[in-house]
C-alpha cells in the first residue's frame, strides 16, 4: 500500500517536472508558403543559427531537413522537439516554371524531378510526426485541392495541427480568409521573414506539441 | 493482360518470356495495361508525340524516382497510378493516392506505370 503511495507521488512529481522529449514537428505546406523561412526563424530564435536555404522560386526544399534537439520556453513551460522541414506539397510541377524564373532547362528538369520526389518522401514522413504545423501563404487562396487534401489527412490520423497563415506582412494578406477556412484549428497569422507575431506563434505550439 | 515495353513501345501479351527476362530493345520496365484500353493505347502509342530520346529520359527520371535500391537489370511492372509523367520534367501528382499510402505507382502516359516494389515491400514487412 505504501509502495503504491510512493509510486503514484513519484510518478505525479516526475510528470510534473519532466519535458516531453523527442517531439517530432513538421512543417508541411504547398510550395513557397514559408516552410524554410519559418524554420529558419525557429532556429535562429531558439539555437542562433539558420536551417537551410530560401529562394522565390518554388520548391527550393527538395528534401527533407530535420534539426533535432530545439528547446523552446514560454511562459515557464518548456519542449524539446525535433524540427522536421519537408519538400512543398504540389499536385503539378513543370518545369517550365522554373525556366520562366530564370533557370537553364537542364537544371529545371532535374529541380522538377527531385520536387516531385520531395512530395513523395514529405508524405511517407507524416506517419512519423507528432504535430505539424502547416504553413499558407495568407496572401494566397487558403481553398485549394492541396491545402485540402493535406488537412484532411491529418485530422484523419488524428495528428495535432497548428495553421500558420505566413507573410502577414504583406498588403495582400487576409489572415481571417484562412481562418474561416478551417474554423476547426488554431490559424495564427504572422510574418516568419521579419518575425511579427511569433511570440502567440510560440504560445500556440505547446497547444499542439506540450 | 498485356504488357507494354517503356524504352520501344512493343507490346507484349501476358506471360511473354520477354516480360520475365526484358525486351529485345534491352527495356526492363513494362507498362501493365488494362485490356479494354489495350486498343486506345496502340493507337495512342503510335500518335505519341514523346521522342526515343525522351522516353528514355523519362524511364531514368522515373528510377531515380523510385529510388537506388531497384535494381535496374531486373524487369519492372507497373500499375495504379499517383504519379504521372506527362514529359520529362513535367509531373501531374495525386496526392490522395498518395496521402492513401498505396504503393506508390507512376503513370507515364496513358495506360503506362510504374510501381515503386521497394516501398510496398517496406509496408508488407512492417504490416
Amino acid at each position: 500500500m505504501i509502495n503504491a503511495l510512493k509510486n503514484l507521488i513519484n510518478k505525479l512529481l516526475k510528470n510534473l517536472f519532466s519535458k516531453k522529449k523527442d517531439v517530432k514537428l513538421g512543417l508541411y505546406g504547398p510550395p513557397n508558403g514559408g516552410k524554410t523561412t519559418l524554420a529558419n526563424r525557429i532556429c535562429k530564435d531558439w539555437l542562433g543559427e539558420d536551417m537551410g536555404e530560401v529562394s522565390n522560386i518554388a520548391h527550393e526544399t527538395r528534401e527533407i531537413q530535420i534539426k533535432e534537439q530545439i528547446s523552446i520556453k514560454s511562459k515557464g513551460r518548456e519542449i524539446d522537439f525535433n524540427l522536421v522541414d519537408t519538400p512543398g506539397i504540389a499536385t503539378k510541377i513543370d518545369y517550365e516554371e522554373f525556366v520562366k524564373a530564370g533557370m537553364k532547362e537542364k537544371e529545371a528538369k532535374q529541380r522538377a524531378k527531385e520536387a516531385t520526389k520531395g512530395i513523395i518522401d514529405a508524405i511517407k514522413w507524416l506517419d512519423e510526426m507528432d504535430a505539424v504545423i502547416i504553413v499558407l501563404d495568407a496572401t494566397k487562396d487558403p481553398y485549394t485541392q492541396v491545402n485540402i487534401t493535406i488537412v484532411g489527412n491529418l485530422q484523419a490520423r488524428n495528428i495535432p495541427v497548428l495553421i500558420v497563415a505566413n507573410k502577414a506582412d504583406l498588403k495582400k494578406a487576409d489572415i481571417k480568409k484562412v481562418q474561416a477556412a478551417y474554423p476547426q484549428y488554431n490559424v495564427i497569422g504572422i510574418s516568419a521573414k521579419y518575425g511579427n507575431n511569433v511570440d502567440k506563434f510560440y504560445e500556440a505550439l505547446f497547444d499542439i506539441a506540450g | 493482360m498485356p504488357h507494354q515495353c517503356v524504352r520501344c513501345n512493343t507490346f507484349y501479351e501476358d506471360g511473354a518470356k520477354e516480360i520475365l527476362y526484358g525486351c529485345s530493345c534491352g527495356g526492363k520496365l513494362f507498362f501493365f495495361i488494362k485490356k479494354e484500353k489495350l486498343d486506345q493505347l496502340k493507337k495512342l502509342s503510335e500518335e505519341s508525340a514523346l521522342t526515343k530520346k525522351e522516353k528514355e529520359q523519362i524511364e531514368s527520371d522515373i528510377f531515380d524516382l523510385v529510388g537506388s535500391d531497384i535494381d535496374r537489370d531486373q524487369p519492372v511492372i507497373l500499375d495504379i497510378e499517383a504519379i504521372r509523367v506527362m514529359r520529362p520534367g513535367k509531373y501531374e501528382v495525386d496526392l490522395v493516392h498518395l496521402f492513401k499510402n498505396e504503393p506508390l505507382i507512376f503513370k507515364l502516359e496513358d495506360g503506362k506505370y510504374m510501381i515503386d516494389l521497394v516501398q510496398s515491400f517496406d509496408r508488407f514487412r512492417k504490416k
